[in-house]
């Protein structure tokens, strides 16, 4: 092979292949397949390779937290096996061979996590949830094959319109469901028995990081007393240790920054009766009325989260994807380990990366 | 075998007639039985008495699930006997190729966790293997250490009591629990504090309780449960016994509990609770209600007052449900742990294979 593999592509069309396949497990599936084409012939340039083309995959897209979760994890399971090498050949058929049945494994965690987690939907409850994931829609479709009466609020998140996506695979389950107003959280709150949410990522502390209005959402429940629960994968577990909503790695300068500022106003409602996206839209905020009349790009903006055109990311660039919900908000997290306690996930970090 | 069965028949029927109450004794007798079905009983491999313990397990757990100490019991032997197994495969294994294979460390394997994703699943325990003799004897010792452990707690717990408790203080309790009693004693040898005690109505256990701690020269003043809230302001401690612990670190006591420790967070009034780890289980508040009884509304409302009994409803529950946020500190045979520690000790104690008994 004389052309270098393009891992950034293969990731990416990979998730186009099958949207059903979640990031970090898309992000060990690349890796297994860099391995697979390596024609590297000693440890340590094989080790590098692996290194770069992870920081590679890390750097490729906006939101990559779920993402390098996944990496560090091979990484640090090729890193750890790596003492015990007696034939390079036959090491790197291992890890393949690893890396193929994780793929396999990491569809079981779902369904485990659905089983752990099903006792806590009681009969008759309402349930809010959070824009789009899968895990949480296949928990809940489980309470509901076991003959669980509930219902699910689910907020829009105006973003990604993961909402609606949530929305029609519930009903198709057959369970009741309103889709509400991002903005509508602390109306319905009373009439809510518990909150659950999915996740992009688990940071070191046990909190939480997930699509925007997660944080919202658990201080509102927190507020009002209602148990606030958090489903993840533990391949999602990532080692961040954020202390505030600014120490994430996906903040950057752009984030929510005030460029408008310098912008001649009347200058630029002349720009949007005209129909040219303006930075003061921010693509994500734009209201149901103003992206009706407005350009098609923005629009656009509203739809994908992980692929969009340069000039959207412009647009949306300075509103945020994700934000980080603190441990003393989460009553608990379901994972394929069982059900843990926000300070039950550093323990099992320590135990892999010690 | 059928010796056996009769032995746990008639545990079976005890628990089911409450005729033993109580999580020390059901747990001391739980124990006592598994030790004598275990050294009767054939069993060869691992697999057979894992199953052999969990279909006992089940059924004393059914006979009274809101005993959750009977699991918990089943659960710490389960678990001894996957360590001795595993200790004895890793022997045998190693006897046979000693410099080939460097086996894994143990602590990868034992319990679930995120390297299994990527790692080896953990270790089954294999059938194939001849047992050493001395593998029966070994358990059975094992679980004699549990024994010894639950007829020593209250001596692990009370020797922590002069670390809580100082000079001048006001303690509150609520309920009769032996473990808060000895507690309290053993403070009271060398330290002079004033005891409140709720009277726990309907049963007025806090009346007995009381009376123990009066005996054994405590300056202890009975208030009625209606007056918790307003004498607690001048409460330094609040120091409870409980029924179980679930594995969020939430309570299931004495009905008036979640009271009390209402109000001593209103007040901030720090809440110690007093348990051997027996009583510690690994199961989970599905619903507020599922570990509780409701008693005889007798004693609330009795038919002495007949206009009244046709004309109303009266409910009795025995037990609180006390959410782990309302507790600041769990003084256990072991140490003293915050509630965010517990998660540490179940996966300690137990096996997370053994969280619920499915055979």
């Amino acid at each position: 092979m004389s052309k270098e593999f393009d891992i950034v592509a293969y990731y990416k069309t990979l998730l186009v292949e099958s949207p059903e396949l979640s990031m970090p497990v898309a992000a060990i599936k690349s890796l297994v397949e860099l391995i697979k084409q390596s024609q590297a012939t000693t440890m340590s340039e094989f080790m590098i390779s692996i290194k770069d083309a992870s920081q590679k995959l890390k750097s490729s897209v906006r939101n990559s937290i779920s993402l390098s979760a996944g990496c560090d994890l091979f990484l640090r399971f090729v890193t750890r096996n790596s003492l015990d090498v007696a034939d390079f050949e036959t090491w790197k058929a291992s890890l393949i061979s690893r890396g193929k049945s994780f793929v396999e494994k990491a569809d079981a965690c779902r369904y485990k996590i659905a089983e752990v987690g099903e006792p806590f939907i009681k009969d008759g409850s309402v349930v809010l949830i959070h824009a789009h994931s899968r895990v949480v829609s296949l928990l809940l479709q489980k309470a509901a094959a076991s003959h669980k009466r509930f219902k699910v609020f689910v907020t829009e998140s105006s973003q990604t319109q993961g909402g609606i996506r949530s929305a029609k695979v519930l009903r198709a389950a057959g369970i009741p469901t309103t889709i509400i107003l991002d903005a509508a959280v602390g109306y319905v709150i009373d009439k809510v028995d518990m909150v659950l949410v999915g996740a992009e990522g688990v940071v070191e502390n046990g909190g939480l990081i997930n699509q925007i209005g997660s944080y919202q959402m658990a201080i509102v429940a927190k507020a009002a007393n209602k148990p606030f629960y958090a489903v993840a994968e533990s391949y999602k577990f990532v080692r961040l240790f954020p202390l505030n909503q600014y120490d994430l790695p996906t903040y950057n300068a752009d984030t929510l920054s005030f460029q408008e500022l310098n912008v001649d106003y009347d200058a630029k409602t002349s720009e949007d009766a005209a129909g040219i996206p303006s930075k003061s839209l921010t693509g994500s905020a734009a209201t149901k009325t103003l992206s009706a009349t407005a350009s098609p790009s923005v629009a656009s903006s509203q739809t994908a989260l992980h692929m969009k055109t340069s000039e959207d990311q412009t647009l949306q660039g300075s509103n945020p994807l994700v934000d980080y919900t603190p441990p003393n908000y989460i009553t608990l997290l379901f994972t394929d380990l069982g059900v843990l306690t926000p300070s039950g996930v550093s323990d099992e970090l320590i135990k892999l990366y010690l | 075998m059928s010796k056996n069965n009769e032995l746990v028949d008639d545990l079976v029927a005890k628990l089911k007639r409450r005729q033993l109450v109580g999580s020390s004794t059901v747990s001391q007798a739980t124990l006592k039985l598994l030790i004598v079905v275990i050294s009767r009983s054939n069993w060869t491999t691992a697999n057979q008495l894992l199953t052999l313990v969990k279909s006992v397990g089940q059924r004393l757990i059914q006979a009274n699930p809101t005993e959750l100490a009977v699991g918990n019991i089943i659960r710490r032997v389960l678990h001894v006997i996957r360590e001795e197994f595993r200790e004895a495969d890793s022997n045998a294994s190693s006897h046979r190729n000693k410099s080939t294979e460097s086996s894994h460390p143990t602590s990868l394997t034992t319990s679930s966790s995120m390297y299994n994703l990527l790692g080896e699943t953990g270790s089954t325990v294999n059938d194939n293997v001849q047992y050493p003799s001395s593998l029966r004897s070994n358990i059975i010792q094992e679980i004699r250490e549990i024994k010894d452990e639950l007829e020593n707690i209250y001596d692990n717990i009370k020797n922590q009591a002069l670390l809580q408790i100082h000079s001048n203080e006001i303690i509150m309790t609520i309920g009769r629990s032996k473990t808060v009693e000895e507690f309290l004693k053993m403070a009271a040898a060398k330290r002079k504090f004033q005891v409140l005690v709720a009277e726990t109505a309907p049963s007025y256990s806090g009346q007995e309780m009381a009376l123990e701690l009066s005996k054994a020269g405590i300056e202890t003043t009975v208030i009625p449960d209606s007056a918790v809230f307003a004498v607690m302001s001048r409460v330094n401690k609040v120091i409870l016994g409980t029924h179980a612990v679930l594995a969020n670190g939430g309570l299931v006591a004495i009905s008036g509990t979640h009271m009390m420790a209402a109000a001593a967070k209103h007040h901030s009034i720090p809440v110690v609770v007093c348990t051997g780890l027996y009583k510690l289980s690994p199961l989970y508040p599905y619903d507020e209600d599922s570990f509780n009884v409701i008693f005889n509304p007798d004693s609330v409302l009795g038919f002495e007052e007949g206009d009244l009994v046709e004309k109303v409803t009266v409910t009795n529950p025995y037990y609180d449900y006390v959410s782990p946020d309302f507790v600041n500190l769990f003084i256990t045979n072991q140490g003293g742990h915050p509630p965010s520690y517990l998660y540490r000790l179940i996966v300690e104690n137990y096996d997370p294979n053994d969280h619920t008994f499915d055979l």
